[in-house]
Order: structure tokens, then C-alpha cells, then sequence
């Protein structure tokens, strides 16, 4: 068992300002619009360097981070000539998040080949104002495939910090590795993010996979640590977000946490969202978390949340950067010959969950849909490629099969509670899943099996617990028979898992459960109801393996990771085996 | 039931004469020397060489290279069969070597088809073979593509002895003795025939492709090992998931091949040689209840009936219009749309307007797929009773690997590339120093070896 725990150096970061504390703005001696002169000195030195060695190197990152740019710089969708950047710029001083204020501005950005940025490969500017809540988000096109960059931004000549990014291979290429970070599920108020900064203290991946819930919507107090809720830190604003401004202040107060910056600067991001993005349990028409009568109209509070994703995330949607030309967010990223990865979009076309699953036979109505019918048929074709090898889905919901027959009823409760898995008459079945629209699935392995299709990965988050399983053809016979491909779910950065909710020591009380879900599901291989943590996933054309690391204590500011078990499947086999043990670390 | 063919055993073949005594009867220009040697377990082995082909090969120009190159076909094998525990020695094989995971068979998913490809590496449109069975127009009749004359592109045998080189041939069924004809220098002529199945046992093969490598040490050998398809084909538990019949054949052929590696290693050959394994096509099971038959709704529609046939070939029904010209367009059309009304029915192609199927005129005029678990039975329901078949795309995934002791080979590698069965012959001419043809001529397949 490999454990790396925070080193000195990384316990000095200059990270020491947290998100939540109001304070930390007082620090900053925020210059008035171009007020060039003023940056220097304190102002300098008080902000966060945040792109620490993005090319392991004294020079990168040394660029000393301005005060324009306090919500640090990310990138992401990487493709062979091209990656998303992305910052926000802080104008003026009152010029915050969600406000409205602060004039339009013109932005600055270069990527370059070193970190002394001798060698510009690209760059241009960038007109953002208070329409766009300041975010500056482009497309770094003219790019090399296959290539490591760093990137920044300069406001009036004053950079952001550094980061790193890289572009995906060449279509034709065959690159010998794959390896992402694999995350979900994190909740400002459950803990600190200890799974991206040991994600960024790597420097082996090539992209961080996110599956969703990379914010939460709730109030402080609604939704904390464990069996009380308490806020390890508090959300701001300090409301439900429900209005653009909400989701805007939301999403900044994230992007101003450190683990978060730092694995942001350090390597692209490829993400999807699930529910929490907008509220909870959300569907085409509503969410379970969404009160007309209080909060409007759902389409208009998703719409809001959308807006906001869109000027917040590094991500293309309807295959652009652009701000507000359309709410596409399903997409594939093709690295040459090896892999491409196609991520769903599983909340924005889903028709909604049905309340009693045991009596409603709706779960298998041919009618309902999880994906949509343009999600489906542009996820049939993706999975039927010939030119690439492995077909990895980034799915925010698991499609594995999963019946809680003989789970024991005293915990039905508790595990409803941390995966909202069952109703409370302890139905056998997660509705809020693939589980819940069956004829979807069955459209889709189906198609896997009339199609000969080999080596399907469906990579997945959102129920705060770590598994791995076969995807039979026919759950009942199996292991008899052959299975469509493989599920590696990843575990939450922070939220509530079976433990927490139960107020049990890790291993403990989680164990019986898992056990009778491992009986009455023969192709579950690996299960994990405690644990938070993040994954790596490692791809080559022999096998595609699947790391789970344990992080410590949530409420800690620092906590160390343990590495916990290590999947693979085999090329050919779409089935599950044990690894031998985690890749690469460094 | 034309997915493989079953032979009459009362009906032999009119390739299969293997009497010496006979060989009088045949043109001078194709009469062949009958060669006798001690095989492995003891008899007698007879292999046809072409005239000037016998042991006297070193009359011609000696080759340049003192490689050696073996296709190993386990015929109908799945690539997770490889790693199910019930192969040791193909998986040690795949895992020490070089191996191609997107290993995939060609349309249509059948032997004669696929194997055509291996040797000539052209598609179907260019080799004139495009599935076992056919209907010929001239005759006017379904019949199975095993004559000589049905294979219009030049194999790589037949380039290899261009070069001076000799290869040979052991292929276990009688239809691909059939179709290959006199291209390798020598040949065995399957033996003994299990009866309906139409082919030689492994162990018999298996005989022979050690005989013929020890005794004139071929260039290059192509060897069918034809148990695990001719078992599959007949095993009732497949479509129960248990497969039962068909996992001790997996057992027994990979055993077969230990002895094809043992003997190469044991004479000093593994390290000049290069072995690729591959199989033609995959395997799929389906219940009797779950098969699809287009004689009848096609017999039923005004438009349509009588003016059509149907080559079945397992998983793939060939459908001929045989009506007027003048209405052949609308005939087509017809038996696409009603094909398409058909449960069990995955794909139909209007085959001239998808040119990327590259399956020639031979194949007629629409294609048609069934799922995976299910079967076309032709004319009636009743007419195919095998539970295993293929020719349909859940059966395209196949194994494909490149094994062997020449530092050529890469060791314990993966590719993501795909491979088919149309890349053997580039890749069996690259390792053996053989001109590529261009321009019209060109393969189209590519060399999977750098």
C-alpha cells in the first residue's frame, strides 16, 4: 500500500488563505483599474502563487500571481490543436463575482513551449466584462498534438500565474499511456479538497477526468459532515444558489480554494456535470430540490445554471468556447488510436425518476429516457469506432445493474441516505440511475453486443463510494454469459459516505452491507462504501487499470492519501480483475 | 444450413480426389507429385505438391531470406476465449508476443471469405469471394465458393513461389483445400473427414502441419485448425451461456498448438520465425426460437415473389433479385424495407449503394444482418437448426497476434491498431522480403510489423 502523505513544501504553499474566510479579500490590496503602478510589493506577494512548478522547474510559476487574477487559471478539453484556457479577471476592486460590476476590459493570453515564455506557440486577447461576470474563456488553437504548454494571462502586463496544460495526441498516433485523475462528488461544506491537491502533487497524468458535483447548491447547514452536517466550511453566498449572481458567487468561492487552483493550474480538466451543478435529483422539467413556488420556473434556474457553468468551467459546450451559444455538453475527446472518451450529459434530457420503483413499471418504459434520443445515437456511434481502442464513457450515474434485495433493513436508511439509492419502502433499486431507465440501458448493451464492440470503460462518480463491476448482458445467469464491459466508479472528494452517515469508524458497520451487495451481485468485483478519496486511471492498450486512494480526515486542512485497491480490465475480455498494484505516483 | 458447409459425405468432393491413381485424369498442366512422408504419430502423410514443387524446390531461385513465417487459424475462436483459463498456450503465445486487440474479421464474418483475405490481401470486391455460400446466377442455384476458379486475386503463396520460396498449405476443411487450389507448393489434403462436418480433426491437422514444416520446411505455412468452429457450431448448450462442448475444444486446440511451438523450438526454427495467430471469425449462439427467415415474407409480398434467392451464410443472408431488370430497383427496395420489418434482423444493405461493404456482385443485392443471439433459417424455420453461427457482426472480433522467436516480433506488446484478416498477407510478405504490389494492384491491407 503506497501512502504519500502532504510534504513540508506543500504544507508552505502560499495557500494558507481559505475560500470561506472573509477576511482573506481584506488582504489584498486590490489596486483601482489600471493602476499599474500599485502592483507591486504587497499586493504582489499577498496573493497566491498558485501554479507552483508547473514544468518542474524554479522558473514556472515563479511569475508572481497578480490580484487581478485571484480565481486562478484552468484548462481543459484538450484536443490535438487545441485546449480551452480559462481565468477570471478582478478588475476593480468591487468588481467581484455575481455583482455586475466592473467595466469591459481586454485581457491578454499566451501559450508558450517554456516556462519563460521565450517561445510563444499561441496567443491573442480577450474582451470580457460584468456580461460575462468577467470570465475570460478561449480556445488556444494552432497547437502541436501531443504537447505540454504553459499558458497565462496578463492583465495590463501583469500576469496570472502559470499553468500547465497539454493537448491530446495526434488522431493517427498510438501513445503507449493513457493516465487520468479521476474525481466527483466535492462538497465545500463536508471537508477540504485533499484529493485534488494529492492529485496535483503527481505529475504523471495527462488530464483530470471530473464526473460532476464539482459544487453543491446547498445553504450552510443543509448539507455538512457527517450525521450532524457540519460546515467545515460555509458556502457563500450563504443560500441556496438559486439566482445567476448565486451560482456566479458559488462557483468563484470554489475556484478560490487552493487544492482546487493548484490542480486546476496544473493539468486539464475534462468534466461533466450532475446534478448538484444545478440542484439536486434534477430532471428534463425539475429537480427534487427545486420549489416552483419559491424559486421560480425550472427552466429558467437551469438555464441560470448553465450561464454560469459556461462562464465558469474550461470546458467547450456546443463544441465552442463561446459564452451562451448553446448548452451541448455531451462530447468526445479523441486521444489518437488509443482511447477517446465521450462524456454524457445524464441530467438535461433525463425524463423524471420514478417515485415507487418496485410497483412502477416505468423503470422499463421504452418512452423514458436518461440520455435523450440524440445523446443515444451520438453515444452508439462513439462506442462503435473502429479507430480508437478503448471506448472510456465519463458517465455522472452508474449503469451497472445493481439490486439491494438482500440488504439488510435496518441499513436500508443509511445507505438511501449517502447514494439516495432507495426509496424508503426499500425498494431494490437506484432510480436516480441507470437503474431507473432500464430500456436505455438495454438499447445501449444491445447495441455492444449486436455490434461485436470490445472494450467499453464506463468511468463514473456520483454515489460517494468506490466500485468496480462487470456489465453482464443478463444479470441473472451471470457469471454465465458475457458482460457488454466494465464500470470503475470513482468515490467522493468530500461528500457523505455509508460511514459518515452511519457515525461508524471506517471497515466497520459498511462492511455487512457491502458484503450482501457483493452476494446478490456477482458482477460487482469491488466495493467501497467509506472511503473519499480520487482515482487514477491508466490506460494502454493491454489493459485499462483503475487506482482508488483514500484521503484522511475531511475536517483536517491537510490530510495524507493511502492507495486502497487497484482494478483492471484485460483488453478483449470486458470483464474485471484485480491489478497488481497502482501506477506511476510521481 | 450453408453457414459452414455440412458435406454430404456420400457426395465427395470433386477436390478432395486424393488418389494418386487419378491424377492421370487432370490436364498435364495441373496434374501434381504425390508426396509420402512418416507423420507425427506414425502414418503415412500424402501432400500434393504442384509439378516442379517437390523436394527438387532447390531447382528454383534460392530466396534471400532464411525466415519463416506460420498462419495459425483457429477457426471460429473468440479473443476472450484466448484468456479464459481454457488456453494457457495461446495466451502465453498472445501475451509474449505482439498483439492486436482490435482484431477483427471482414464482411461477410465467414471462413472461405476471411481466409481468402488472409492469402490474397484484397477484399471481396477484388478476390471474387465474399461469403461461403452464393448464388449463382449461371447456375441458378445456391452453391459454396470452393472452386479454384472462384478466387480472382493472386494469393501470397502463389507470390512467394514467384520468389523462389515454397509454401504450404494444411487446411482442415475440405472447401478450403478446395479453393486454394494448387497455390502452395505443398498441400494436404484433409484427412480424415469427420463426416457432415466436413473437416479434418485437430490432431490430424496438427499431424500434418508438422509434417509438412519438418519435412520441406515451407517459407510459409497456413494452417486452419477447424474443432473449435466445428464444435461451436454444433454445441446445444451455447445459447444457454454454458458452451459446454465447445470449451473442451478450446482445450484441446490449444494444445495442439504447443505442439506447432514446442516442434518449431525444439528444431531450432522459433528463432527465424514468425507466427501469426488469428482466427477468421468469432462465434455466436442463438435458441431455436430465435431465428429469422425472409423466405416466407418475401414470398408473401406481390412485389417480390418469385424474383428473388437467398444465399444464407449463418449470421448474413445474401438476397439475389432475380426478377426483370427493369424492376430491380424496386424489387431491391422492397426486400430491403420488408427485411428491415423482421425481428431479429440488425442491418440491411442495399449493397451497391454501400460501397464500403467491398463485397462484389457475388454477393448480391442486399445484405442482411441478424443480432447477436439470433439466425437466419432459410427457406424455413426449421432448415437451420445449428445453435452456433456467424457471418453476422457480433462475430467480426477475432484474436490476432503475432508470436515467434525473430527479433522482428515484438515481445509482450499491444496495439491499438486494427488489425483484420485483409493485413496477414502484407505482413507475412514484409517479413519475408516480398514486393508489395501498387498502384491498382496494391493491397488493401497494411503490414502490422514496422
Amino acid at each position: 500500500m503506497g501512502v504519500t502523505q502532504d510534504s513540508a513544501a506543500d504544507a508552505a504553499r502560499p495557500d494558507a488563505s481559505d475560500a470561506s474566510d472573509p477576511s482573506s479579500e481584506d488582504r489584498l490590496r486590490l489596486p483601482a483599474v489600471q493602476r499599474r503602478t500599485v502592483l507591486t510589493g504587497t499586493a504582489v506577494a499577498g496573493a497566491a502563487v498558485l501554479a507552483a512548478d508547473p514544468f518542474a522547474t524554479d522558473d514556472a510559476g515563479a511569475a508572481a500571481a497578480s490580484p487581478y487574477f485571484l480565481h486562478g487559471v484552468a484548462s481543459g478539453d484538450p484536443l490535438p490543436d487545441r485546449v480551452v484556457l480559462w481565468t477570471r479577471v478582478t478588475p476593480q476592486r468591487d468588481a467581484t463575482p455575481g455583482s455586475g460590476r466592473g467595466g469591459n476590459v481586454t485581457v491578454e493570453w499566451q501559450v508558450s513551449t517554456d516556462t519563460r515564455f521565450k517561445h510563444i506557440a499561441a496567443r491573442g486577447t480577450y474582451r470580457t466584462g460584468a456580461a460575462a461576470d468577467h470570465t475570460v474563456k478561449i480556445d488556444a488553437t494552432g497547437l502541436k498534438p501531443g504537447t505540454s504548454y504553459v499558458y497565462r494571462f496578463l492583465f495590463y502586463g501583469f500576469p496570472s500565474p502559470v499553468g500547465r496544460t497539454r493537448t491530446a495526441p495526434a488522431p493517427t498516433a498510438a501513445p503507449a499511456r493513457l493516465r487520468f485523475g479521476v474525481v466527483s462528488c466535492a462538497n465545500l461544506q463536508a471537508g477540504y479538497f485533499h484529493a485534488y491537491r494529492h492529485l496535483a502533487q503527481r505529475n504523471d497524468l495527462d488530464a483530470i477526468v471530473h464526473l460532476g458535483d464539482y459544487l453543491y447548491e446547498y445553504a450552510p447547514g443543509e448539507y455538512g459532515l457527517g450525521q450532524d452536517n457540519v460546515d467545515v466550511r460555509r458556502h457563500v453566498p450563504a443560500r441556496e444558489m438559486v439566482t445567476l449572481a448565486d451560482y456566479r458567487q458559488r462557483h468563484a468561492q470554489y475556484k478560490q480554494d487552493p487544492d482546487l487552483q493548484w490542480l486546476h493550474s496544473k493539468y486539464p480538466f475534462i468534466v461533466t456535470w450532475d446534478d448538484h451543478e444545478s440542484t439536486n435529483d434534477a430532471w428534463r422539467d425539475g429537480a427534487e430540490n427545486h420549489q416552483s413556488a419559491t424559486e421560480g420556473d425550472w427552466a429558467s434556474r437551469r438555464a441560470r445554471a448553465l450561464r454560469a457553468y459556461d462562464e465558469w468551467m474550461p470546458v467547450r459546450m456546443n463544441s465552442t468556447a463561446a459564452l451562451g451559444d448553446g448548452t451541448r455538453l455531451f462530447r468526445s475527446l479523441r486521444f489518437g488510436r488509443l482511447a477517446e472518451l465521450s462524456m454524457l450529459d445524464l441530467r438535461t434530457y433525463r425524463d423524471e425518476q420514478v417515485t415507487y420503483p418496485v410497483v412502477d413499471a416505468r423503470v422499463s418504459d421504452p418512452n423514458r429516457t436518461i440520455t435523450g434520443r440524440a445523446q443515444m445515437d451520438w453515444l452508439k456511434a462513439a462506442v462503435a469506432s473502429t479507430q480508437v481502442q478503448w471506448k472510456l464513457v465519463g458517465n455522472p450515474v452508474m449503469i451497472a445493474p445493481v439490486t439491494f434485495l438482500q440488504l439488510p433493513t435496518a441499513l436500508l436508511d443509511p445507505v438511501n441516505d449517502v447514494t439516495h439509492l432507495l426509496p424508503r419502502d426499500g425498494s431494490p433499486y437506484n432510480v436516480d440511475q441507470w437503474d431507473g431507465y432500464t430500456d436505455d440501458r438495454r438499447e445501449l448493451f444491445s447495441h455492444i453486443r449486436d455490434r461485436g464492440i470490445r472494450d467499453t470503460v464506463f468511468v463514473t462518480g456520483d454515489i460517494h463510494s468506490g466500485w468496480a463491476a462487470d456489465l453482464p448482458y443478463d444479470v441473472a445467469t451471470y457469471p454465465l454469459g458475457r458482460s457488454a464491459g466494465v464500470e470503475f466508479v470513482a468515490s467522493s472528494v468530500t461528500s457523505n459516505n455509508l460511514k459518515d452517515i452511519l457515525g461508524a469508524p471506517p471497515r466497520t458497520a459498511s462492511l455487512a452491507v457491502e458484503t450482501a451487495i457483493k452476494v446478490a451481485n456477482r458482477h460487482v468485483r469491488y466495493l467501497d462504501f467509506d472511503s473519499h478519496g480520487y482515482s487514477v486511471l491508466d490506460v494502454t492498450s493491454a489493459r485499462v487499470q483503475m487506482d482508488w486512494y483514500v484521503t484522511g480526515p475531511r475536517e483536517q486542512r491537510l490530510a495524507g492519501s493511502t492507495h486502497a485497491a487497484s482494478f483492471q480490465t484485460l483488453a478483449g475480455t470486458n470483464t474485471i480483475s484485480r491489478a497488481a498494484g497502482p501506477v506511476g505516483g510521481n | 444450413m450453408t453457414d459452414c458447409v455440412h458435406r454430404d459425405p456420400a457426395t465427395p468432393s470433386p477436390f478432395l480426389d486424393g488418389d494418386p491413381e487419378r491424377e492421370h485424369l487432370r490436364p498435364a498442366s495441373q496434374r501434381r507429385t504425390f508426396l509420402k512422408v512418416a507423420g507425427a504419430g506414425g502414418a503415412a502423410l500424402t501432400f500434393s505438391a504442384a509439378l516442379g514443387g517437390e523436394r527438387a524446390a532447390a531447382s528454383t531461385v534460392r530466396p534471400k531470406t532464411w525466415n519463416r513465417a506460420y498462419v495459425l487459424v483457429v477457426d471460429g475462436c473468440r479473443p476472450d476465449e484466448i484468456g479464459s483459463g481454457l488456453m494457457p498456450n495461446l495466451r502465453a503465445l498472445r501475451d509474449g508476443g505482439y498483439d492486436f486487440p482490435q482484431g477483427r474479421s471482414l464482411p461477410i464474418m465467414e471462413t472461405i471469405p476471411n481466409h481468402v483475405m488472409m492469402m490474397t490481401g484484397v477484399r471481396p470486391d477484388r478476390n471474387g469471394v465474399p461469403a461461403n455460400s452464393i448464388y449463382d446466377r449461371a447456375l441458378g442455384e445456391e452453391r459454396t465458393l470452393e472452386l479454384p476458379s472462384d478466387l480472382k486475386a493472386t494469393t501470397l503463396m502463389t507470390l512467394a513461389r514467384k520468389h523462389g520460396m515454397t509454401a504450404g498449405s494444411v487446411l482442415s476443411k475440405e472447401y478450403l483445400y478446395g479453393i486454394f487450389g494448387r497455390n502452395a507448393t505443398y498441400r494436404w489434403e484433409p484427412g480424415p473427414i469427420v463426416p457432415v462436418s466436413g473437416h479434418a480433426p485437430d490432431a490430424f491437422t496438427m499431424n500434418a502441419a508438422l509434417s509438412i514444416v519438418e519435412e520441406f520446411d515451407p517459407h510459409l505455412v497456413f494452417v486452419n485448425l477447424g474443432d473449435v468452429d466445428r464444435v461451436g457450431h454444433t454445441d446445444l448448450t451455447g445459447g444457454l451461456s454454458l458452451e459446454l462442448l465447445r470449451r473442451t475444444a478450446l482445450i484441446a486446440t490449444d494444445l495442439q498448438v504447443k505442439r506447432f511451438v514446442d516442434m518449431l523450438k525444439a528444431t531450432g526454427r522459433w528463432e527465424k520465425s514468425m507466427v501469426v495467430v488469428l482466427a477468421d471469425h468469432s462465434m455466436d449462439w442463438s435458441l431455436p426460437h430465435k431465428v429469422v427467415s425472409l423466405t416466407s415474407p418475401l414470398g408473401a409480398d406481390p412485389v417480390v415473389r418469385g424474383k428473388f434467392a437467398i444465399a444464407q451464410n449463418g449470421g448474413a443472408n445474401l438476397v439475389y433479385w432475380t426478377g426483370p431488370a427493369s424492376q430491380r430497383q424496386a424489387g431491391i427496395d422492397r426486400i430491403v424495407a420488408i427485411a428491415k420489418a423482421q425481428s431479429g434482423v440488425l442491418g440491411v444493405y442495399d449493397r451497391a449503394r454501400v460501397p464500403s461493404l467491398r463485397l462484389g456482385a457475388n454477393a448480391g443485392d442486399v445484405v442482411v444482418y441478424c443480432r447477436a443471439g439470433w439466425r437466419f433459417s432459410d427457406p424455413h424455420v426449421l432448415a437451420n437448426p445449428i445453435p452456433g453461427n456467424h457471418g453476422h457482426p457480433t462475430t467480426e472480433p477475432i484474436p490476432f497476434f503475432l508470436a515467434g522467436g525473430h527479433p522482428a516480433i515484438p515481445r509482450g506488446k499491444s496495439s491499438p491498431l486494427a488489425a483484420t484478416t485483409v493485413d496477414v498477407t502484407p505482413t507475412v510478405a514484409r517479413f519475408l522480403g516480398l514486393p508489395f504490389p501498387t498502384g491498382k494492384w496494391a493491397w488493401d491491407g497494411r503490414s502490422l510489423l514496422n
